[in-house]
């Protein structure tokens, strides 16, 4: 807008005072010329501005800035986290051969494994990654945690209610503001620290970074930003075949009847903001089938052609409700099948970067610039969409070619971000890797009960390309960050293995006597036909088990203290010992007592027991959901089939490192202190991690670096 | 070549003076704001789809979004000068990507935005004479043969009495009359210029009429600028025939003040524009 006032001004007093006003050619042709002169004019005098202000904001700096104690070794620190790498396949694959750029990396630096988190999952993990300290202090011990009050699983990083401002005459109402989110993650990131003295930081999807925080610097948010309709990625499938032949867990299946070549449909998006009695807000769209391998979508003020088996570009979607009120969001169509059966599939509808309906960044403005730099990406907290290919309404190519997408659009964000960040910190995570592995485990573990008898050839080997993919970019990255004051780090927050048997805590412990079901209702999600007041204990979430206590469930039986002390150790001492009927193998590695192995403030926000099961095996879908079976343990027959839910002694993720590793053991949460500790200052006392000894390559350092600390380039 | 763009105008001119006189027929009895207004915003909404069509449209939404890319930058990286002047550079670059991009769209509309503008000039440059109104009329002559001076005289007729003249001005090789109106209508001027009967038109009223204020030289910019009478030929004794009408005064039409000269031209690009900025949603037009 001010661009257009600037232009419309400038233009105004060239005609007003020429005599050649007649060269003027329109308000378009004007608008492009008026606007270039606006632009020019803009970079050379915000150039003016900024070069006069240089030497007062260097001295502001340094008389005013919170200074470091010591002088920072280097001037730029890049970590490259590369969600799920695993650290035994990793070393396999390094001695084959295979991941030459990591093994340079390994030799000019080090290599270890990195402990992750107990439970080792990326919520959690990545928690302690960014504040260095142990679940007891940040809060997040799960994806979900039970409501105290209702028992219904609910996020455990973030709670999203609607906007507080409402006003009401009548039956109408009227909302004000956007939605109220809190960030439930507790403690303090360590770019925050950084961010006091000075140091600029780039934070590149993250997880546990949703709503973004304030920092010096910019931040784009991750896992647990929704989609717009709220969900953590709701798909969309029309099919004109019967519904119940298409039972979907993750996504909403729409049937449509096609008229002649003709489909018409509508794309259901949030929630109306001021009455949600009327359903979501839906826009019309319209399939024109040209052939068999063609047909064209019209969607709002879109007009797109689709070709069978590819995705379109990101296409904005507007909702509206009223006239002024709008939600912006954006999503990919792909075209499944025109005949015998029409089928369309449309990604979770995302945040629209480019007009976010909530603060996925920080600043606002950072999402915005990046999809003004690049284009549209995707925003969802988990982007590639895994339950399209569980539910088998994606093809493994379909759901490899989303996933190699949206690693694309990362890998541009991360790359400008290299270029803009030259002094500083700039970490960026790509968890495409977690999603693949998850998906295409499968095909790696030969005993896998999901591996279909013929493999396709592309994928027979995709857990190996995955690895060579990552490799890559590592390659392009140590390319760009080859001066000696740069410090790369490559890390995982967890490894990964094969999920063949799915175990229904649920089911043990009413085999065990320590919870009661309603028969009828077994299937229902969300533990909801169990009995609450003959139930001592639950499981709900990925790893956790609940004693149903009176202290802290609504309808809690069990006694604080010597009785729940008891107990526990009763359900450890029996369900340690739980083996697998096929195999005659253990299935848990270890029970984890929570009261015992966290420390801080919200240790009892936890569950009370975390079941660290054995290579092979991880809770059963269902009883993730809170459902009670009738079976212990499942086979897991899921396109799903690789997981870290699992005692952390099996999935040690990877450190990487440019420089020598001097420690000999290192942990996720040493990251922060180690970085703190890097730029010269002082590790919290409050942080449970240390900083790793990291040796130089080229000899002492310091002598050489400059303190970053209140430079301002 | 120079010849042939003249031979060209004046041809367009016939036919924007043939257009014109049709489409802008309104304006002689639309009140002067409500008759801008409509020029402004249908002129504009025009112009902005002959520019959707006419320009590439991916190519200015990727450079201007680039743009804006960059000054978001100076703001989200202000810490680092060297990257603070990158992007500096680069909205300097695309500012001019945007100019190449936006030059076949202004070849496309160039001419006939400036017919347009030739004929707008008609009716919102100069008011009519009125009654009883005084106005000089000026003959210039060509310099071809600068020794001679032609036999020239106006004929009189009832509607426009000559008060004054002529006059000579030699340094100039310009003669002048003063006439004064006396019937409301379009009226034309007869002189005889060394025996060749020679025409300029002229009105009287008390409301909106196209003006034409000079019938003009065999000069490009002077064709383009008076498209209502054909232009003397370069051969003609007569090189052009100006009348001094008053210049309307009012802030969509003429002349507002000294400082500005084009007032009415100011107004139909800004009304143009805002009508531009407004329908460019509805239109998808990239600007």
């Amino acid at each position: 807008m001010r661009l257009m006032r600037m232009a419309v001004l400038v233009s105004v007093l060239v005609l007003a005072m020429s005599e050649s006003a007649y060269a003027y050619v329109g308000p378009g042709a004007g608008f492009a010329l008026a606007g270039s002169f606006f632009a020019v004019f803009a970079a050379v005098f915000s150039a003016f501005v900024m070069l006069l202000t240089w030497p007062v904001r260097l001295l502001l700096r340094f008389l005013f800035g919170k200074k470091a104690p010591a002088k920072a070794r280097f001037k730029r620190i890049v970590i490259l986290g590369l969600d799920g790498l695993d650290h035994g396949l990793t070393t396999t694959l390094l001695a084959e051969g295979k991941l030459p750029n990591l093994a340079k990396l390994r030799d000019q630096g080090g290599f270890q494994s990195l402990g992750s988190t107990l439970p080792p999952i990326s919520p959690v993990a990545w928690s302690s990654f960014q504040t260095g300290v142990n679940p007891g202090k940040h809060n997040i011990f799960d994806f979900l945690v039970p409501d105290e009050q209702t028992y219904q699983p609910k996020m455990s990083s973030v709670e999203i209610r609607p906007p507080r401002r409402v006003l009401r005459i009548g039956k109408w109402k009227q909302t004000f503001g956007g939605p109220d989110i809190r960030l439930l993650r507790k403690s303090r990131p360590f770019w925050s620290i950084l961010s006091e003295y000075g140091i600029f930081n780039c934070i590149i999807r993250v997880p546990i970074t949703f709503p973004p925080e304030k920092l010096h610097g910019v931040q784009l948010s991750a896992m647990c930003v929704p989609d717009l309709r709220g969900t953590q990625g709701e798909f969309t499938r029309y099919t004109s075949r019967p519904l119940d032949q298409g039972r979907s867990h993750g996504g909403a299946v729409v049937s449509v009847v096609p008229q002649g070549l003709k489909v018409v449909s509508k794309l259901a998006g949030p929630p109306h903001p001021s009455r949600p009695e009327l359903g979501p807000l839906k826009i019309p769209f319209q399939v024109t089938i040209g052939d068999r391998d063609n047909a064209v979508l019209k969607i709002g003020s879109e007009t797109r052609n689709l070709r069978l088996g590819e995705y379109t570009e990101w296409i904005q979607v507007k909702f509206r409700s009223g006239l002024t009120v709008s939600v912006s969001g954006v999503c990919k169509f792909l075209l499944l099948s025109v005949e015998p059966e029409f089928e369309l599939y449309v990604t979770p509808i995302n945040i629209d970067p480019e007009k976010p309906a909530m603060q996925i960044g920080y600043p606002s403005v950072y999402p915005i610039y990046l999809a003004k730099k690049q284009g549209a990406y995707a925003t969802l907290g988990l982007a590639e969409d895994t339950w399209g290919l569980n539910d088998h309404v994606l093809s493994d190519d379909q759901f490899l070619q989303q996933c190699m997408d949206t690693d694309r659009e990362r890998e541009l964000m991360f790359f400008d971000a290299l270029e803009k960040v030259p002094r500083g910190l700039c970490v960026c995570v790509f968890d495409g890797t977690d999603r693949m592995q998850h998906m295409f485990w499968r095909y790696h573990d030969k005993l896998h009960p999901a591996r279909p008898a013929e493999i396709p050839e592309s994928h027979i080997n995709a857990i190996g390309d995955l690895y060579q993919r990552m490799d890559d970019l590592v390659g392009r990255t140590m390319a760009k960050c080859a001066d000696t004051d740069n410090l790369l780090m490559v890390l995982s927050d967890h490894g990964f293995n094969s999920f063949r048997r799915g175990i229904d805590l649920n089911r043990w412990l009413e085999l065990n006597g320590y919870l009661s079901v309603d028969d009828s209702r077994r299937s229902e999600d969300y533990l909801a036909g169990i009995d609450w007041q003959k139930t001592r204990a639950f499981a709900i979430g990925l790893t956790g088990i609940f004693l149903n206590l009176k202290t802290r469930f609504s309808q809690g039986i069990v006694e604080d203290g010597q009785e729940a002390s008891q107990l526990k150790n009763e359900i450890v001492s029996r369900l340690e010992g739980l083996l697998d009927p096929l195999s005659e193998t253990r299935a848990i590695k270890r029970i984890y007592q929570a009261a015992q192995v966290y420390n801080g403030p919200y240790k009892n926000h936890a569950p009370d027991l975390i079941v660290g099961y054995d290579r092979g095996y991880r809770v059963s879908w269902e009883a993730a959901n809170g459902q009670t079976t009738r079976d212990v343990f499942h086979m897991n027959t899921r396109a799903w089939s690789g997981d870290h839910c699992v005692d952390p002694s099996v999935v040690p993720g990877v450190l990487f490192c440019s420089q020598p590793l001097l420690s000999d053991r290192s942990r996720l949460l040493d990251i922060g202190p180690t970085v703190l500790d890097l730029f010269g200052i002082a590790v919290p006392s409050y942080m449970d991690g240390k900083a790793l000894a990291i040796g130089d390559r080229a000899g002492p350092r310091a002598n050489n670096a400059e303190n970053i600390q209140g430079s301002v380039s | 070549m120079s010849d042939t763009a003249i031979h060209l105008t004046v041809l367009l001119n016939q036919i924007a003076n043939a257009v014109g006189r049709f489409l802008l027929a309104p304006l002689g009895f639309l009140p002067e704001v409500a008759g801008a207004l409509v020029v402004a915003v249908v002129t504009g909404i025009l112009m902005l789809i002959a520019f959707k069509y006419t320009s590439h449209q991916s190519a200015i939404k990727h450079v201007r979004n680039g743009i804006k890319a960059e000054l978001l930058a100076l703001s989200l990286f202000k810490d680092s000068v060297a990257v603070s002047l990158g992007s500096q550079w680069r909205i300097v670059q695309g500012a001019i990507k945007l100019i190449l991009i936006s030059l076949i769209p202004i070849g496309c509309m160039v001419i006939p935005v400036t017919l347009l503008l030739g004929q707008l000039s008609l009716w919102w440059q100069a008011r009519p004479l009125q009654i009883g109104e005084d106005v000089v009329v000026t003959l210039a002559l060509n310099e071809n043969d600068k020794t001679s001076w032609p036999n020239v005289t106006l004929q009189t007729a009832p509607a426009m009495e000559i008060t004054q003249g002529p006059f000579r001005i030699r340094s100039r090789r310009e003669m002048c009359w003063q006439l004064q109106a006396r019937a409301s209508g379009y009226h034309r001027l007869n002189f005889v210029v060394d025996g060749q009967p020679v025409e300029k038109e002229v009105a009287v009223g008390s409301d909106s009429m196209r003006v034409s204020i000079q019938r003009p030289a065999w000069d490009l910019a002077d064709i383009l600028m008076h498209p209502a009478e054909p232009p003397f030929q370069r051969s003609s004794s007569v090189k052009s025939i100006r009348m001094q009408y008053p210049l309307e005064t009012t802030w969509t039409h003429g002349r507002y003040s000294p400082l500005f000269f084009h007032s009415w031209l100011v107004f139909w690009f800004i009304g143009s524009t805002i009508a531009a900025f407004c329908f460019r949603g509805i239109l998808k037009v990239n600007l």
